[in-house]
């Protein structure tokens, strides 16, 4: 069995980020998890590795709302690409306005969630992506 | 001119030539009588009728003898010179083979006065092949000089000229043709489009009652005469009761026919004017058309009182001033035209500009100028935003609603060229016009908006009732002549009041042209106000969008440090060790807070949607909604724990079903929410307008529509309190009493109420319970 992928986060907030750390321990994940504070830096990472299938993330967690280079920017562009398109993204985001959701499931994502403001609450969903998209859910390679 | 001569019974003199001395009394209307060929001349002088070729004597007045001392039987046959002389029968020879003496008579010489007579005028004009002779006194002996009419006539046209406008151009035509006549009555008797006549300039002797300003029927100058008069520049009638004297034969003897005496000075009058004169009282005539582009605009109208004698230097005066009057009254009425239009245009141009100031159309019909400043009407109409702005006198607003309706199908409107609905005789086309045609047998509409019915129009009343008649004011004339009460005034005015019924006097073409420039005024203001609107339109979207985005993000950026706060707050929790009792119990505080701050946030955001999304009718079933409600908020009608009381099932209706269950469950909500009975008991209904029931505190537009309510057995509310309850976040109860609650719920549900176009109020009693009333008309789907 080959080591499990890396988990990129594209997240600009610090506690944002620290939440998905918690989350993804309480789940148990073992995953590398990298991190991104803007699209741009998503896209870049993402071109780094993408000579080499084996290179990319197993799951990208994107943010709309990010400075330098817009959540919903990264997203369009990675399922306009033929080499990322495959990648499982899911979408975190505060916003609930139901443009941006049709938006990003028109755009290709795979899920839309909106984080709760209650820390626990924010857990939860995390850890249930976590365990949904890595242990439940089949994924391509 | 005898156009009606076709379809009449044969006529008492059949094929043979027409004689008023024989035949004037069988006629029965005017329009029949042959005034062209009378067969007769005045008395006062005599006619010969000579062959061209030979100058010999082909007819003769019967009374030459009188005049010219030789019977016609001695006359005919004979050369012209056995009554001129040969000396005057070349000078006429040489005048007809000089000019042309067709159109009109001219003087030719003067014959000396024969014992116990006075000196003769003799004129004379050509017609189909004859040379046509008059003979009429001079009045004066020889050795009297006469006046110098050239002078008189040469400073009339010069203070004419100075005229300024066609009333004192008309006044002053009057001024110098009685100057110069001396005549009783001088009148300028104007033809309006109808054919009826006014007197529309007079100049009169002291003592005599003004006729200025009347009016008279068409039938008082018929078809006839009004033909004469285009073909003739004078007419003088010095003796209208005088004898008339027949020819000598009746007929030409060369062709057979009656003499044509269009031109005769001397032609015998008609039976039916010289009745007229003598019903007026009028001895002798004088009449001079006034002719512009060739149609007759008018007549000067002289009236002697005793007859008269018209020297043919006089009547040579008067022909010149009636040709220069219709020369120059041309211009007159032209420059008068032309300051109509002006005024016209200017004031319509002030309308609309004034309608643009204040956006509104209104403007046309209650302000200073209005648009009877304009067109001359009785009264205007605006038919805008779905009512009628009306000035001066027009039908009512039931009898207009009828009008704009019928109008609605004119073909009129379709055209592209002039789209105008014109009439002066709207009952003609329009039945139900009958009824209004005092105050509107003209009308003259236009349609100024396609998509509505807006339209404006002008009402003329039918002329009987706005002109003063002469008839009725002169009844005391009446005679009744020798031919029956057919020519007395009273009698034309009531034919004439059958042909005028329930008509107007018609619109100009130039007013016409004025009504559709106006309606391109007001159309083009209309689209530069829908421009403006549509520009709005757009704004208003981008900034709603912008509105919308912003309550997103303000709510995201907002809530990012929530998040964080409430993550720390917790983390603090959980390293339970590091805190006393009192801290932990900040802790939670501060995490409570977050979370109330959190919901704040979300019904901000729900608010703000709530107003802006646009609403998506549909046909829904109030009972299901109310369900749905119920269900939402996790009550069964079925549980002990409260009521929910329907009395009657609620109707169906028109309205956007997601929000329509938002406004019962927020209702509902709180119904149970703020009450302290075990089981409290809500009931749902509803009151028809004419429904018995109490609506407490309804508005008025409520009460003809559906009010629905949701009463509860709660905890009521203070009166000073119903406005404030409806205020965003705004709470009667502390945050823990009554299962807190951010204090959003009624603001969103009575922006729901008026989004459906309703409104909410209640009735409330406190201890008793409180009802929550709304209405949702639902407004039209069209224009929302």
């Amino acid at each position: 069995m080959t080591r499990a992928r890396h988990i990129l986060v594209v997240e600009d907030s610090d506690e944002d980020f620290a939440t998905v750390l918690d989350a993804a321990r309480r789940a148990g994940m073992t995953n590398e998890i990298r991190r991104a504070t803007s699209g741009d830096e998503c896209l870049r990472l993402l071109h780094e590795s993408a000579p080499s299938q084996d290179a990319l993330p197993g799951l990208v967690l994107l943010d709309l709302n990010t400075p330098r280079g817009d959540g919903r920017d990264a997203l369009r562009e990675i399922k306009q690409d033929d080499r990322l398109r495959a990648l499982p993204l899911v979408v975190l985001t505060t916003s609930a306005n139901p443009r941006d959701l049709h938006f990003c499931y028109a755009s290709g994502a795979n899920a839309y969630h909106v984080k709760p403001v209650q820390y626990r609450e924010h857990l939860k969903i995390l850890e249930h992506i976590f365990t949904y998209w890595l242990k439940n859910a089949v994924l391509p390679n | 001119m005898t156009d009606n001569r076709t379809e009449s019974a044969p006529l008492p003199w059949g094929d043979g030539p027409y004689s008023i001395k024989r035949h004037g009394t069988t006629l029965t209307t005017c329009d029949s009588e042959p005034v062209q060929t009378p067969g007769c001349i005045q008395a006062h002088g005599a006619l010969l009728v000579v062959r061209l070729g030979d100058l010999k004597i082909l007819q003769a007045s019967e009374n030459t003898g009188q005049h010219l001392g030789e019977s016609p039987e001695q006359l005919l046959g004979q050369s012209v010179a056995r009554v001129v002389g040969s000396a005057n029968e070349a000078c006429l020879r040489e005048m007809l083979g000089r000019e042309p003496l067709a159109g009109s008579a001219a003087y030719a010489f003067t014959l000396p006065a024969r014992e116990g007579k006075s000196q003769l005028d003799v004129c004379v004009h050509t017609v189909e092949g004859v040379a046509v002779l008059e003979f009429e006194s001079t009045g004066r002996t020889a050795g009297q000089v006469d006046a110098n009419f050239f002078g008189l006539v040469t400073s009339a046209v010069s203070r004419l000229q100075a005229a300024d406008g066609l009333r004192e151009f008309c006044q002053r035509v009057t001024d110098e043709v009685r100057s110069i006549t001396g005549l009783d009555r001088v009148m300028v008797y104007r033809f309006h489009a109808d054919n009826h006549g006014e007197v529309f300039a007079e100049n009169k002797r002291e003592d005599l009652h003004p006729w200025l300003g009347l009016h008279y029927p068409e039938s008082d100058i018929p078809k006839p005469a009004r033909e004469i008069y285009r073909n003739l520049w004078i007419r003088p009638l010095p003796n209208a009761a005088g004898p008339l004297v027949e020819l000598v034969p009746l007929a030409n003897p060369d062709s057979g026919r009656p003499l044509n005496m269009t031109h005769c000075a001397l032609r015998g009058a008609s039976v039916m004017y010289t009745q007229y004169l003598a019903n007026m009282g009028v001895a002798a005539s004088l009449t001079m058309p006034i002719l512009v582009d060739g149609e007759l605009w008018g007549l000067i109208a002289c009236h002697h009182l005793v007859p008269v004698h018209f020297p043919h230097q006089v009547r040579a005066a008067c022909e010149l001033l009636a040709q220069v009057a219709s020369l120059q009254l041309k211009s007159a009425e032209r420059n008068e035209q032309l300051a109509y239009r002006l005024k016209l245009e200017r004031i319509h141009q002030q309308l609309v500009a004034i309608a643009a100031q204040e956006g509104d159309l209104m403007a046309l019909s209650d302000r200073h100028p209005s648009l009877l400043d304009a067109i001359d009407a009785g009264g205007a109409a605006l038919y805008h935003q779905e009512r009628w702005w009306c000035a001066g006198i027009t039908p009512g607003v039931a009898q207009l609603d009828a009008l704009a309706e019928w109008l609605d199908q004119r073909p009129e409107f379709a055209s592209t060229t002039r789209p105008a609905f014109v009439t002066d005789s709207l009952s003609r086309d329009y039945p139900a016009g009958a009824e209004i045609a005092g105050v509107a047998s003209g009308v003259l509409a236009v349609r100024v908006s396609h998509r509505r019915r807006d339209l404006i129009l002008w009402f003329r009343p039918e002329t009987l009732q706005t002109v003063n008649w002469a008839g009725y004011p002169h009844e005391k004339l009446l005679v009744t002549g020798p031919h029956g009460s057919r020519l007395t005034p009273r009698h034309s005015f009531e034919l004439f009041v059958e042909s005028v019924r329930a008509r107007a006097i018609p619109w100009s073409t130039m007013e016409v042209d004025a009504a559709l420039r106006l309606r391109f005024l007001v159309m083009e203001l209309v689209i530069s106000r829908a421009e403006r609107l549509a520009e709005l339109n757009v704004d208003l979207t981008s900034s709603n969008e912008e509105l919308d985005a912003f309550a997103y993000v303000a709510s995201h950026d907002l809530k990012e440090p929530l998040r964080g706060i409430n993550r720390y707050a917790h983390q603090l929790l959980e390293s339970a060790q590091a805190l006393n009792a009192e801290n932990r119990q900040h802790v939670d505080s501060l995490m409570r807070l977050t979370v109330r701050m959190d919901s704040l946030l979300d019904s901000l955001l729900h608010f703000a949607r709530v107003g802006r999304t646009s609403l998506e009718f549909e046909t829904v079933d109030l009972n299901e909604a109310v369900a749905e409600a119920l269900e939402m908020i996790g009550v069964r009608r079925t549980e002990n724990t409260c009521s929910i009381d329907l009395p009657r099932p609620l109707p169906t209706i028109q309205s956007d079903h997601v929000r329509v269950r938002e406004i019962f469950s927020n209702l509902l909500s709180n119904a149970l929410k703020y009450n302290r009975q075990a089981c409290p008991r809500i009931e749902v209904g509803y009151l028809a307008p004419d429904e018995p029931g109490a609506r407490p505190n309804a508005p008025a537009e409520a009460n003809e529509q559906l009010i629905y309510y949701v009463r509860d057995d709660g905890i009521g509310i203070e009166r000073r309190h119903f406005d404030q309850i409806f205020r965003m976040f705004k709470r009667l109860h502390g945050r823990k009493e009554f299962g807190g609650g951010v204090g959003a719920g009624l603001t969103i549900v009575q922006k729901l109420v008026q989004r459906h176009g309703g409104r909410i109020w209640l009735d409330s009693t406190e201890g008793v319970g409180s009802t929550f009333y709304f209405t949702l008309p639902c407004p039209n789907l069209a224009r929302s």
